[in-house]
This record gives C-alpha cells, sequence and structure tokens, in this order.
C-alpha cells in the first residue's frame, strides 16, 4: 500500500492511525454494538410495554414500569435484599478466606504448587456441576454436611438450600468455595511485596502482625481493591444459583434480582418490565462501584507510577 | 506497510480458518444426528431443507418436552409419520420439561417458535390471548369421537387448544409395605377418608426401630419409612382445595377465590403431614420430583401422582404397585390435564403443521405412548365404551385391569374436573407467585391461612392481568 | 551473643509456624476437596446405598459401571464437542482482538484514543446482566440466530472483553519502549513488532486471557439456554440441567455426569498449569 520510504511526519502519524484503528475494529464493533447501544436500548425498552411477538405491540408507559417496581412488586424489595445479603456474604466471605490460604501459602511449605492447585481446582469446574453437586453435599437426609452434623456430631440435619433462612449463606459458601481464583492472585501479589521493608521492618523490631498490618496490607490494598470490585460487580449480577439450583425458592429466599428480570422477561414476556429490572441492577452495581472508587482514596495505597 | 497487511491478512485468516472449522463440524453434526435415528429416511435432503423446501419435502419441527425415555417413543411415532407420509418430514425438537414454557416464551420473542408442538398448560391461554397459536377448531372435524370436555383449553368458552393427552391425580401404593404391615389394600372403588388415609399413613411410617408412628416411643427424627407423600407440586394442590368444598376460582373463571377457609384448610392438612403428623417429607413444591424419589424409590408407602408415572417411573419398581382413588376431605374428586398439540401462528408452514397435528392427534398414530401407559387417551369413547378400555389398559405395562379401570378410568369419568389452566389466564405466574409465598408454609414458618391471606392482593392482580 | 541466641531463636519460632502453616493447609486442601471427593463416591454408589439409612463415607463396592449407564441418557461426547465448538473459536478469536486491541492502546498514538480507553474502561463495570435483554432481541430479532452457537461465539470477535484489553494493555507497558524503537529504526512495521517482540513477550499474559475466557464461557448458563434449543445441540452446562431434570432422583448418575464434566477442566488446568500459574503470578503483579 503506502510506500515506507521517507515521508513527511504527518504521513506517519495518519500510518499510524490507520493501523491502530485497524487494530480496533473488532473491539470497537463489540464496545458500540455489544456494550453502549445495548445499554441505551434497555433504558429505552423501559419506558414501554412490549409482550414480546415478533417487533408488534410497543406501548409507551412512560414510568409506569418504574413505579409498579418500586410499589407493588412482589418480588423485587426482596430480590434486592436477598442479593445484598448474598452478596455481603459471599464476598466477604471468600475475601477472608482467600486471603487466609493465600497467607498460609506464600510460607515456606513443602510442594506449595500442589496446594495451590487444590485451591485453584474448584474455579475450573463447569458452574451448573458445581451446584448439581453442592445440591447433593446439601441433602437433607443424605448429603456430606448433614453426614458431619448428624454422624459426626450428632446434632439435629439441616436443609441447607431447603430452609428459606439458610440458602442465601449456603449458596455464599459454595462461592467462596469457588474462590480459587482469588487465592492464585493473592498469593501473587504477596510475593510481590517487596522483601526489603519487610525485613527493615523485622531490624526494626516489627512483631510479625505489625509487619503484616503497616507493610503487607498497603502494599496489597490495590490487589485488595481489585478482588474485592470484581467479586461485588460478579455477586451481584448473581443467577446461575437460582437457574440451576433453587428456582429463587425456598419461597423468594434465593429470588436474586437478575433472576427477577429472567422470569420477568422469558417466563412471563414481558420485556419492558423486565428491561426496568435491569436498569435498577444497572443502578445497584453503579452505586456500589461508585462507593468503593470513592472509599478507595482513603484506604488504598499507591505506589504511584502506574496510570 | 505491505508485509504488515500481510501479517494482518494471517491473523484474520487463522480468526476465518476456526469460523470455517466450525463451519464444517455443522454438517457433520447433522449427520450424526441422523445417525441416532436411524429410521428417518432422507438425511441428504433434510439438511437443506431446513429453511428453503428445495426437494419435495417441507420440514416441519415439532417440539416436545418429557424424559429421555418419552423422547424416544416421541421420535418413533415422528419416525412413523415421515415414513408415510411424502410431502412432509417432521423433525423433533426435544426442550427439557423444566424449561419448556420458558423456552417458547424465549422463542416467541424472537419470532422463531417452531412450527407446531405440545405446550406446558400453564402457557395455552396467555400464548392464545397473544395470537401465537393458529386456530386448531378443524382438528376433530368428522371424528368417530370428541376428545374430553375437561381437557379442552377454552377462552370466554371457545375452544382454543385441546389437550394431546389426559392425566388424571390419583393414588399410588406400595402392597410390598402394605402387607408387611398387616393392612389390606386400599379399595380401587370406594376411597378413604383424609382421616382414615391419615391413619394409615401412621401405621405404614416406620421410625430405626421398626416402631410406627401410632407407637408412643416413636421417633419422628429417625424415619426410615415414610407412609404417603401428598405431592405439593403447586398445580396438583387444586385438587385438595376442590375436594375440601374450596374453588382457586369460581366455576365460570371470572372470579379469585383462593383466600378462603376452605383452601386454606386443604393446604394446610397437606403441610401439617409434614409439620405435624409424621407421615411425610419435607417437599418444598419446587417441582415433579415427588413420587420418583418417594413410592418409586421404595421409601414410601402411598403417594399422588399424575396417571403419566406409570409409564415413566412405576413400571421399573421393584416391588408391587396398587392405584386407588384419591382421599376425601369433603368431596370425592380429581383433576385432569394434559399438554395440548397446537400449531404456532408463527409457522411458514401452516397447512403441513397443522396436518400432522391433526395426524398425531389420532389416537392410532400415538398408541405407543398411550399403551405404555404415559398417556391416558383423550377421547371420551375409551372410558365408555368397556371394549376400548380393555384395548388400551389390558396389557402388563399396567397394574390389574380391574383395579385401574376402578381406580382411574371410572374414577376420571365420574368424578374428574378441568384443572385451572382450561379456562383461567396467567396461570404460570400465578403458580409461581403461589409457590413462593407458600414456601414458609411447607416450613412450618406460617400457616396456609396467613400465606393465603398476605398473597391473595397479589394473586389477583395476577389473574386480572395486572 | 544475645544476638546470635535471638536469630536462633526467631528461626525456631520461623520453623514452628511454617510447619502450622503447613498443616493448616493440609487441613484447608482436605476441606477444598472434601465435596469433590462426595460428589466421586457418590457417584460409585448404586441409588439405595445412596438412600440408605446409614450414609457411608466411603462406597461399599466400586459401581463404575454406572459411568456406562448414565452415559445412555447424558450424551457427554456430544455434549463436550458442542461446548469445544463454542470455546475453542472464541477463545482464539477473543485472545487475537484483545491483542490487537491492547497493543493499539499501548503503543499508538491516534485520534480519540483517551476517549475510547475511556469507553473500554467503562465497559468493564458494566453488567453483563443488565444488556441480555437488548442482545437477546438482536440477536434473534434482527439477526435471526436462535438456535445456532453464532449468538454466543460472535461477541468474541469483537474485542474478547475489555478487561482481557485493559489487561494486555498493561502488560505491554511493562515491555521497555527502546526494543520496538531499535526494531522501528530496523525497518520492521507495527505488525511485525507486535509479532515478533510484543507477542512472544506477553505470552503468560494471553494464556491468562485464553483461561479467563474459557472460564466464563465454561460457567455460562444463562446465554446458552437462551439461545440454544435443540437438545442434540446442548453444551455440557445445558446438559447438565436438563439431565437433573429428567432423572430427578437418579443421583448416582447425576453424580455421575457431574463427575464427567468435571474432567475437562482439570485436564485442561494440568496441561497448562505452568503458564496459567506464571500468567496470573504476573497478573496480580499488575493488579
Amino acid at each position: 500500500m503506502s510506500k515506507r520510504s521517507k515521508k513527511p511526519r504527518n504521513a506517519l502519524m495518519r500510518a499510524e492511525n490507520r493501523t491502530a484503528y485497524l487494530c480496533l475494529i473488532p473491539s470497537i464493533i463489540g464496545l458500540i454494538f455489544l456494550t453502549y447501544v445495548p445499554l441505551l436500548e434497555v433504558f429505552g425498552l423501559s419506558f414501554f410495554s412490549w409482550k414480546g411477538n415478533g417487533f408488534k405491540g410497543f406501548t409507551f408507559v412512560g414510568l409506569q414500569n418504574y413505579v409498579k417496581l418500586l410499589t407493588t412488586d412482589p418480588y423485587f424489595k426482596t430480590s434486592v435484599a436477598v442479593t445484598l445479603y448474598y452478596t455481603f456474604m459471599a464476598v466477604i466471605g471468600s475475601m477472608i478466606y482467600s486471603l487466609i490460604i493465600a497467607l498460609l501459602l506464600n510460607r515456606k511449605i513443602p510442594a506449595r504448587g500442589f496446594w495451590r492447585a487444590i485451591f485453584y481446582l474448584p474455579y475450573l469446574l463447569p458452574a451448573v456441576a458445581v451446584y448439581l453437586g453442592w445440591n447433593w453435599l446439601y441433602n437433607i437426609n443424605y448429603g456430606l454436611f448433614n453426614f458431619i452434623l448428624n454422624r459426626v456430631f450428632g446434632l439435629p440435619r439441616v436443609g441447607f438450600v431447603n430452609d428459606a433462612k439458610l440458602v442465601a449463606p449456603s449458596l455464599a459458601l459454595v462461592s467462596v468455595w469457588l474462590a480459587g481464583n482469588l487465592i492464585v492472585i493473592f498469593l501473587a501479589g504477596l510475593q510481590n511485596v517487596p522483601k526489603t521493608y519487610l525485613e527493615a521492618a523485622e531490624v526494626d523490631g516489627a512483631n510479625s502482625w505489625q509487619r503484616f498490618w503497616h507493610i503487607t496490607v498497603p502494599c496489597m490494598s490495590p490487589i485488595i481493591f481489585y478482588n474485592l470490585l470484581m467479586a461485588l460487580i460478579t455477586n451481584l449480577q448473581v443467577i446461575t444459583p437460582a437457574l440451576a439450583l433453587t428456582k429463587g425458592g425456598p419461597g423468594s429466599s434465593s429470588r436474586f434480582v437478575s433472576y427477577v428480570m429472567y422470569q420477568y422477561a422469558f417466563e412471563s414476556r414481558k420485556f419492558g418490565y423486565a428491561a426496568a429490572v435491569s436498569v435498577m441492577l444497572f443502578i445497584l452495581i453503579g452505586i456500589f462501584t461508585v462507593i468503593l472508587f470513592a472509599t478507595s482514596k482513603s484506604w488504598m495505597f499507591s505506589q504511584g507510577g502506574d496510570d | 506497510m505491505k508485509k504488515l497487511f500481510a501479517i494482518l491478512l494471517c491473523v484474520l485468516l487463522v480468526a476465518a480458518l476456526f469460523v470455517g472449522c466450525n463451519n464444517t463440524d455443522k454438517p457433520a453434526e447433522t449427520g450424526s444426528k441422523d445417525t441416532n435415528a436411524p429410521a428417518t429416511n432422507a438425511p441428504a435432503t433434510n439438511a437443506p431443507a431446513t429453511d428453503a423446501p428445495s426437494g419435495e419435502k417441507v420440514t416441519i419441527t415439532y417440539s416436545y418436552w418429557g424424559t429421555p425415555e418419552e423422547a424416544r417413543d416421541t421420535q418413533a411415532i415422528l419416525d412413523k409419520f415421515n415414513a408415510e407420509n411424502d410431502h412432509i418430514f417432521v423433525e423433533l425438537l426435544a426442550i427439557p420439561n423444566e424449561q419448556y414454557t420458558t423456552t417458547l416464551n424465549s422463542m416467541a420473542a424472537g419470532n422463531q417458535l417452531p412450527d407446531c408442538g405440545i405446550m406446558n398448560e400453564n402457557g395455552v391461554l396467555d400464548f392464545a390471548a397473544d395470537g401465537l397459536l393458529a386456530d386448531v377448531s378443524s382438528m376433530y372435524e368428522g371424528a368417530s369421537s370428541m376428545p374430553l370436555d375437561s381437557i379442552t383449553f377454552k377462552s370466554n368458552g371457545v375452544p382454543v387448544a385441546y389437550s394431546g393427552a389426559n392425566e388424571a391425580l390419583f393414588l399410588y401404593y406400595n402392597k410390598d409395605m402394605f402387607d408387611a404391615a398387616n393392612l389390606a389394600y386400599p379399595d380401587a372403588r370406594t376411597p378413604m377418608s383424609w382421616d382414615e388415609f391419615v391413619n394409615t399413613a401412621k401405621l405404614l411410617t416406620l421410625d430405626a426401630n421398626g416402631k410406627n408412628a401410632t407407637d408412643p416411643d416413636f421417633d419422628p427424627n429417625n424415619i426410615v419409612q415414610y407412609g404417603c407423600n401428598v405431592d405439593n407440586w403447586t398445580w396438583q394442590l387444586e385438587v385438595w382445595a376442590l375436594s375440601n368444598g374450596g374453588r382457586w376460582f369460581s366455576e365460570d373463571g371470572s372470579a379469585c377465590t383462593i383466600n378462603s377457609p376452605e383452601v386454606a384448610e386443604s393446604i394446610q392438612k397437606v403441610a401439617d403431614l409434614y409439620l405435624v403428623e409424621h407421615v411425610a417429607q419435607y417437599r418444598d413444591g419446587l417441582e415433579d420430583s415427588g413420587i420418583q424419589s418417594t413410592i418409586a424409590a421404595g421409601n414410601v408407602a402411598m403417594a399422588t401422582g399424575g396417571a403419566w408415572n406409570v409409564g415413566t417411573c412405576m413400571n421399573t419398581v421393584e416391588f408391587n404397585y396398587g392405584v386407588a382413588r384419591l382421599p376425601v376431605m369433603k368431596n370425592e374428586v380429581t383433576i385432569v390435564t394434559g399438554g395440548p398439540q397446537v400449531v404456532f401462528s408463527q409457522t411458514k408452514h401452516l397447512p403441513e403443521a397443522l396436518e400432522f397435528i391433526r395426524w398425531y392427534s389420532q389416537i392410532e398414530n400415538n398408541w405407543g405412548l398411550v399403551e405404555s401407559g404415559i398417556w391416558m387417551p383423550t377421547l371420551e369413547e375409551y372410558y365408555t365404551n368397556e371394549e376400548l378400555t380393555h384395548k388400551w389398559v389390558d396389557n402388563p405395562n399396567f397394574p390389574p385391569y380391574d383395579e385401574y379401570k376402578a381406580a382411574v378410568v371410572d374414577y376420571t369419568m365420574e368424578k374428574s374436573v378441568s384443572t385451572c389452566w382450561y379456562y383461567v389466564p396467567h396461570t404460570n405466574e400465578f403458580l409461581e407467585y403461589l409457590r413462593s409465598e407458600l414456601g414458609p408454609v411447607w416450613t412450618g414458618d406460617k400457616t396456609a391461612a396467613e400465606a393465603l391471606a398476605g398473597a391473595d392482593a397479589h394473586l389477583q392482580e395476577i389473574f386480572k392481568g395486572e | 551473643m544475645e544476638k546470635h541466641a535471638s536469630l536462633a531463636n526467631r528461626k525456631r519460632r520461623e520453623r514452628v509456624i511454617n510447619s502450622v502453616c503447613f498443616l493448616l493447609v493440609v487441613f484447608f486442601s482436605a476441606l477444598c476437596l472434601l465435596p469433590i471427593w462426595w460428589i466421586f463416591r457418590s457417584s460409585v454408589m448404586s441409588n439405595n446405598q445412596l438412600f440408605a439409612n446409614d450414609v457411608p463415607f466411603f462406597p461399599p463396592d466400586w459401581l463404575f459401571s454406572n459411568y456406562p449407564r448414565a452415559l445412555q441418557n447424558f450424551d457427554f461426547w456430544t455434549y463436550l464437542k458442542n461446548t469445544m465448538i463454542i470455546i475453542v473459536p472464541s477463545v482464539i478469536a477473543g485472545t487475537v482482538t484483545a491483542v490487537l486491541g491492547g497493543y493499539a492502546f499501548a503503543r499508538m498514538r491516534f485520534k480519540g484514543k483517551k476517549f475510547l480507553f475511556t469507553l473500554v474502561i467503562g465497559s468493564m463495570f458494566l453488567p453483563v446482566m443488565v444488556t441480555l435483554i437488548p442482545l437477546y432481541i438482536m440477536w434473534t430479532n434482527v439477526f435471526e440466530l436462535n438456535g445456532t452457537y453464532w449468538p454466543l461465539i460472535l461477541p468474541y470477535f469483537c474485542g474478547g472483553g475489555a478487561f482481557n484489553i485493559y489487561l494486555i494493555r498493561q502488560f505491554i507497558m511493562t515491555i521497555p519502549r527502546e526494543l520496538d524503537e531499535a526494531a522501528t529504526i530496523d525497518g520492521a512495521g507495527h505488525f511485525r513488532i507486535l509479532i515478533s517482540i510484543i507477542m512472544p513477550a506477553i505470552k503468560a499474559a494471553m494464556i491468562v486471557v485464553a483461561l479467563l475466557l474459557f472460564t466464563q464461557m465454561w460457567n455460562d448458563l444463562i446465554q446458552q439456554s437462551l439461545y440454544i434449543h435443540d437438545a442434540k445441540k446442548y453444551t455440557i452446562a445445558l446438559g447438565l440441567s436438563q439431565f437433573k431434570g429428567s432423572l430427578k432422583q437418579d443421583y448416582s448418575a447425576i453424580m455421575c455426569a457431574t463427575c464427567m464434566s468435571f474432567a475437562p477442566g482439570i485436564i485442561f488446568y494440568l496441561l497448562g498449569q505452568k503458564y496459567f500459574v506464571e500468567g496470573i503470578v504476573l497478573t496480580g503483579m499488575k493488579g
């Protein structure tokens, strides 16, 4: 195409422009048509009532969907509470669990790679299989957990996923088990904590707790932030356990926001109304993301340099 | 720069190669599909014919739900049709029962419904109201007998769909367990009263020490055999409301009367089998898991269930089982239901789809499903003409003829009424919401009366369509 | 003298702590494996044994014959093949487009770079669930691709996900610019630099991206269930969820199917373990 000889500077720039856009074409298409346009569409659709029979029967209803959602809807408020409850436990649980395991694995122990692989393993199993398996583990009569409770400790049996009060914590426990990737990321972060700082602190007489709290944690804070943010976003839009296992039950105690949206859209064909649920989910996740970013400045330790 | 683009081209080629791989896999897939069903006669023409009927045959899609065994029986029926018919080829689209309504709904939104199919009962009237069903009024023109009125879907009194099968609810019991407890079998013609049923269940509930539930030393925390399981799969609860003299909906479908003392009492009685009497296992009412995990699994003596279980799971059990009428709270009653065969209005092959559905609805063509015990016939004459009843029931797939005739065939004819979805719209949402509100009743956290009172306002809203 | 004693003391204490940690690691990993053991143990027991009143921890006999029995109704190989038809092109396309995008953002100057990059970062925080409905309408009503694998594959030809672009960009930025400048002087163009200098240097990152894409699709149930209806086209996730639905309480068969679906992920990990760990360690470094 263009000759690569002596060219004026702006011609070079133009060539670079062209190459860059060429590289970015797929991403730009994706950003426009699979991300931002659908986002606008979901906002638009939420002001309509549409039963989803081809492209027929759109009725503009204004804010009616939102009004109904926030006042008389029988599922929505519960679903927000359930989702937040689940997310709180899943995020806190998996952060603590993965940090502890990472700290343990960061010591000098034999066959570290092997142990790391074991903790990472659950992350690689297909989610549906995991929930099917855990459903069986939670079985009130024949499951592992009741085996332990009843046989080993002689306690009464518990219906983990059959009990409205226990289903969200039980599902959160599964998500803690699945946190293998967080462990590996934490572990990588721990190995990058500058040894010189730790040694210097040790010479200054800091005990291991002080070293952990004043050096390890600050150095790890960007990684903690990243893990926290991603765990939060993933868990707030949780749907697979409801879809694969509980169907939102018992009662509505595992009816997550995403599942409510799914049911309105694909079981009742109320697409406009479901779009309003999507928008509320977007706002919910937005609020948490903003809070996290806003507070991060006060606790995140920045080493600087990186843009 | 040229090199640069050459490299980019290579990258794109690599990418395209994989798309290509993916494409080449598709015909292979169609091929394997055909080997799965060796009886399909024209594998070469069927692949391209899906969109453009280039050859002689028009390919239409028939959607179906059910267990793998049912799917195999259905495929055999389609194979028969495909072999006989010279201008239509029917492909089976097997969708699991659990996801069936959702899948059809999402397909409707995508304007991608199959040409025809069986439908889940709870969505029929809504599909009809939204214009998604084609007119099937001509289906039984010139037939010797009409389908039972109780299994005809009506919107404002006008038939919109006919059930392809009939299914009544009745009681299954384990004869071996009755023998072991020295109890007489339930009579096939005269039902037990609810109290008799509970007492029998108590005698059949055993703890680890072999004591039954009437024994003062009975240990309810260590039950090894349960006396009964009354399925609390939400739609089946309607039968107990009727039995107790209540109604979910008025007879003409114009009012929702679920929040009544009779209905509440009927639900409470079912819940109390687990909560108070300790004769049943806990069930969350989530899905049709009743009979497979209870009586068919061999740890429950009596269980309520639909007629299809005769052919889908009771045929493999290792004990002797019998059938009887449902126990009676106040009125002797059962409910009937059955997925209708419909043609979807989005089809591009309306005449062909109608022709196939008409063919399929003739009993001689779906005889395999009837004979195996999965379907009960829809035509009235099979219930009234004893010769035809013999033809249907007198085979080893069924319990003894006299027993089944009295407990199921005559029961259906004499005492059955339509399940609510035959004349009430929005039952899909209604039942889903009802299920979620009844959750605490099964665990004993709420009484049925409290749950119904709390749910009534929104149930009325759903019933009225917002 | 005193210093020496405290050093020895400290070393001893360190050793004690390390062995306590090791014991804890062993304990936790046993806990972590326990669910998998229970699932496996259930897969080699008969239903009667599973539903027996004394719940055994070890299977009374090892009924591997459950597996062929489960395979009669659980068409594992077809599901695996179908899953791979979706995953293989998507992983490759997603990785390639992420590398191209990340490279452009890391090394090139062009108009609107800041704006585009903001869009990319912004979309990282956009939940997939929110755009599910409009995308469904687009794929089915506009492109009429319902019932095919395209709605599951095509998105990965469009950028491979914002996070992956960002990750690749961060990695490329750690490579000293002097390297490509030297190559530029030698007359190499951008793509030449990308292939001969950048890509070898970010191999680990590319593998991490591929792994992330793999697990993303491996775990997806909702989109697969929306777009694929035909049981013959089922993926492992769909096959499993329908298998559970159709068999209800045949738990030994369900556990066989579950165990079988565990296998590919484990094999995939064992094959690429070295690279994953290296790559993820690097990911951690970039945070």
